[in-house]
């Protein structure tokens, strides 16, 4: 090799063989720039002191952890619940943007980027930026914003801007395509508040830091109220930051099994899912090196899941590493799984989880009899308030 | 491994630019996304430029997710996707451009191709550098491939004999900008302002002093590039740079000209050369 000249990044860039920062370069010295200031933040108590009082007074930190009592019964294992749904806005992306917003904030930008596909991220985006007083624009894809009405209007009301990104395949992919462009020209004054643990370097390291106090309070918990860690944990994987915010907090745990669940969508044929592991390979998007949906020439699938969450071409680059050594496996349950697992927690347990959350709870339920007699935590990452209109046209379809 | 890659000589692009400085003159270095109403146009308007006076050409490989570019060259890159635009066939046109096919004689008008990681990556940094040289490909442009990714890109290129080119844009640092320069063969691409490709341009004092911050750290001939569309932009531009990137205006020009021309191939051919042969009036 030719040694590539020396890395300005203080931090590993790379997960095993995946990650990397493969951005264009009037981005790379916002991203020195960025991962100089996150390493500072994270060495400084005030910091840290800052954000933990924000999560506890503010977000509602830490959040339980829930016996499944009746669902165990019914599946014949031990499920436990990590409840992020009770998180304020309804999800776990909260811990990631209120993290971001204030190491904005501490970097003197004061106009904030963000993209999103479900609506959750670009929810949690404009609450922090309510809360710590900073301008917004939001990305949506159409389609998305059209499934995911409600949000739209939780965003307008917090005071962001949301923009209506109308080419692509007018999903997630093209929300962050559009957000990645605006920070690329602008982006002395603006962050961009990235969503899920991928992207250029630092991105992936950052979301899964502000991330992983899902697993850190999960283990403690686990420990607290079953006296004992799980068998396996299970988390849904879109870009994953919800997965790799409880993995996180199991990797140096070698008896417990970590598994992701992809989207399966309608079927494994190409464009009918977003299950990356299953029907992808390893290629570059959005600046990272990582699983990918494409086609023999490279080009980015369509991708489909009942979950705008879910519905996106790559996974996180700390995924691919754990996927490749074996640490975590990642598996998939379909849209009809999906609104199983959502029906089956509504009735044993009262809760409506997010679609995205209701196919790691439909996998369980398929899964129940392989599972049975062990103690399994699930990551219920969101609430479904936001999908009972999907829901509902799912169930009872318009004559 | 082999030991560093050692070239035997100058390609059609170095050779292009050392000649170009030696007179002292400026060039134009038009981009057309490949494919962008069939490669049979391609083909057309890399003759047309070529007999128009470019000093070389960037020929875009269309990607699905184009992050650095604005609206006009995804709406092109789409465009020759629908169309069923590849790799191979790209490489197949850049072959019958340099052999020369009905009557045509081969051009020897330097090509650089520019595309993004992964439709390149498909293929392997050593069979795409090999293929593409074989093709008769003189340089390798990656925007989304900063030159702290680059070391396979780079040593596959450079041992084809192919050049590898990297970026500067106005937020980049010196050390960087010695960093892209040293890892570059022909010119280094200067991204005139911050921002995707395609907006409105204008020289200002800013640019001005990006531009001699650039000059004095590379001795690389410099291409500046983003948002040039007239003569005057050009003139301003090359007062502190050798070649001068036309792109998002000439895709358009090509488009809106060609597209309800009974022959579309012979529309957007003529367009082309009108196009750069109107640019040129911007040259010193």
């Amino acid at each position: 090799m030719s040694g590539p000249p020396a890395h300005g990044f203080a931090a590993p860039t790379r997960f095993g063989a995946f990650g990397g920062c493969f951005a264009p370069e009037t981005l790379m010295a916002p991203l020195l720039e960025l991962e100089q200031a996150w390493l500072a933040a994270r060495a400084d108590p005030a910091f840290a002191a800052e954000l933990d009082a924000l999560l506890r007074h503010y977000a509602g930190r830490p959040t339980p952890l829930s016996p499944a009592r009746r669902l165990s019964q019914c599946l014949g294992c031990e499920v436990w619940l990590k409840r992020e749904d009770l998180l304020h806005t309804g999800a776990h992306k909260l811990n990631n943007t209120l993290g971001q917003c204030l190491l904005a904030a501490r970097m003197g930008r004061r106009r904030i980027l963000a993209e999103t596909g479900a609506g959750q991220h670009g929810v949690a985006t404009a609450t922090a930026c309510a809360l710590l007083g900073l301008d917004c624009v939001v990305y949506m894809g159409a389609v998305d914003a059209a499934r995911q009405r409600p949000n739209v209007l939780r965003m307008q009301l917090l005071g962001a801007r949301v923009h209506v990104v109308e080419h692509g395949q007018k999903t997630l992919k093209d929300a962050i395509n559009e957000a990645l462009r605006a920070w690329v020209a602008d982006p002395q004054h603006s962050h961009y508040v990235l969503g899920s643990a991928l992207g250029p370097h630092p991105f992936p390291s950052i979301v899964a830091g502000f991330q992983e106090v899902i697993g850190r309070e999960a283990r403690a918990q686990m420990l607290e109220q079953a006296r004992a860690l799980p068998d396996a944990v299970l988390a849904c994987v879109g870009g994953g930051s919800n997965a790799i915010g409880i993995f996180r907090g199991f990797l140096d745990d070698p008896g417990v099994r970590l598994t992701g669940v992809e989207a399966g969508g309608r079927g494994p044929g190409a464009g009918e899912h977003a299950a990356r592991f299953q029907g992808g390979s390893p290629g570059v998007l959005h600046g990272c090196h990582s699983y990918l949906l494409q086609d023999a020439d490279g080009q980015i699938q369509p991708t489909h899941s009942v979950s705008a969450g879910l519905d996106y071409p790559a996974v996180g680059p700390e995924h691919a590493a754990l996927h490749a050594s074996g640490r975590a496996r990642y598996v998939s349950a379909g849209d009809a799984e999906a609104l199983a697992g959502f029906q089956l927690l509504a009735r044993c347990e009262g809760i409506l989880p997010a679609l995205e959350s209701s196919h790691a709870v439909g996998w369980l339920s398929r899964q129940a009899a392989s599972l049975r007699g062990q103690r399994v935590l699930v990551n219920l990452s969101g609430r479904g308030d936001k999908d009972l209109d999907t829901v509902a046209r799912i169930l009872e379809p318009e004559p | 491994m082999s030991a560093a890659p050692v070239r035997a000589s100058a390609n059609r692009l170095e050779q292009r630019l050392a000649e170009l400085r030696r007179r002292g003159g400026k060039g134009l270095a038009p981009y057309v996304t490949a494919g962008d109403g069939g490669l049979e146009t391609t083909l057309a308007v890399l003759r047309a430029l070529d007999d128009a006076g470019a000093a070389c050409v960037e020929l875009g490989v269309p990607f699905s997710d184009p992050i650095a570019d604005g609206p006009l060259l995804q709406q092109a890159a789409d465009r020759a996707l629908a169309d069923g635009t590849t790799l191979a066939g790209i490489l197949s046109t850049v072959r019958e451009f340099r052999s020369g096919s009905r009557g045509r004689p081969g051009s020897e008008l330097p090509v650089a191709l520019m595309s993004y990681s992964n439709p390149l990556l498909r293929r392997g940094w050593s069979a795409l550098c090999r293929d593409a040289a074989k093709a008769g490909v003189d340089a390798l442009i990656v925007p989304d491939l900063p030159p702290e990714e680059a070391g396979e890109m780079r040593e596959a290129a450079l041992s084809s004999g192919i050049c590898p080119i990297f970026f500067v844009a106005p937020t980049t640092t010196e050390p960087r900008v010695r960093m892209a320069a040293e890892a570059s063969r022909g010119f280094l691409y200067v991204v005139g302002r911050t921002g995707v490709t395609g907006a409105a341009t204008d020289i200002d004092a800013a640019t001005v002093s990006f531009l001699q911050r650039v000059r004095a750290a590379a001795a690389l001939p410099l291409a500046v590039g983003f948002g040039l569309a007239t003569p005057g932009q050009v003139a301003a531009a090359l007062a502190h740079a050798d070649l001068a990137i036309v792109g998002s205006a000439l895709v358009r020009h090509i488009h809106e000209s060609a597209r309800s021309a009974p022959d579309f191939v012979a529309a957007a051919a003529r367009a082309a050369a009108g196009f750069l042969t109107e640019l040129r009036r911007g040259l010193p």
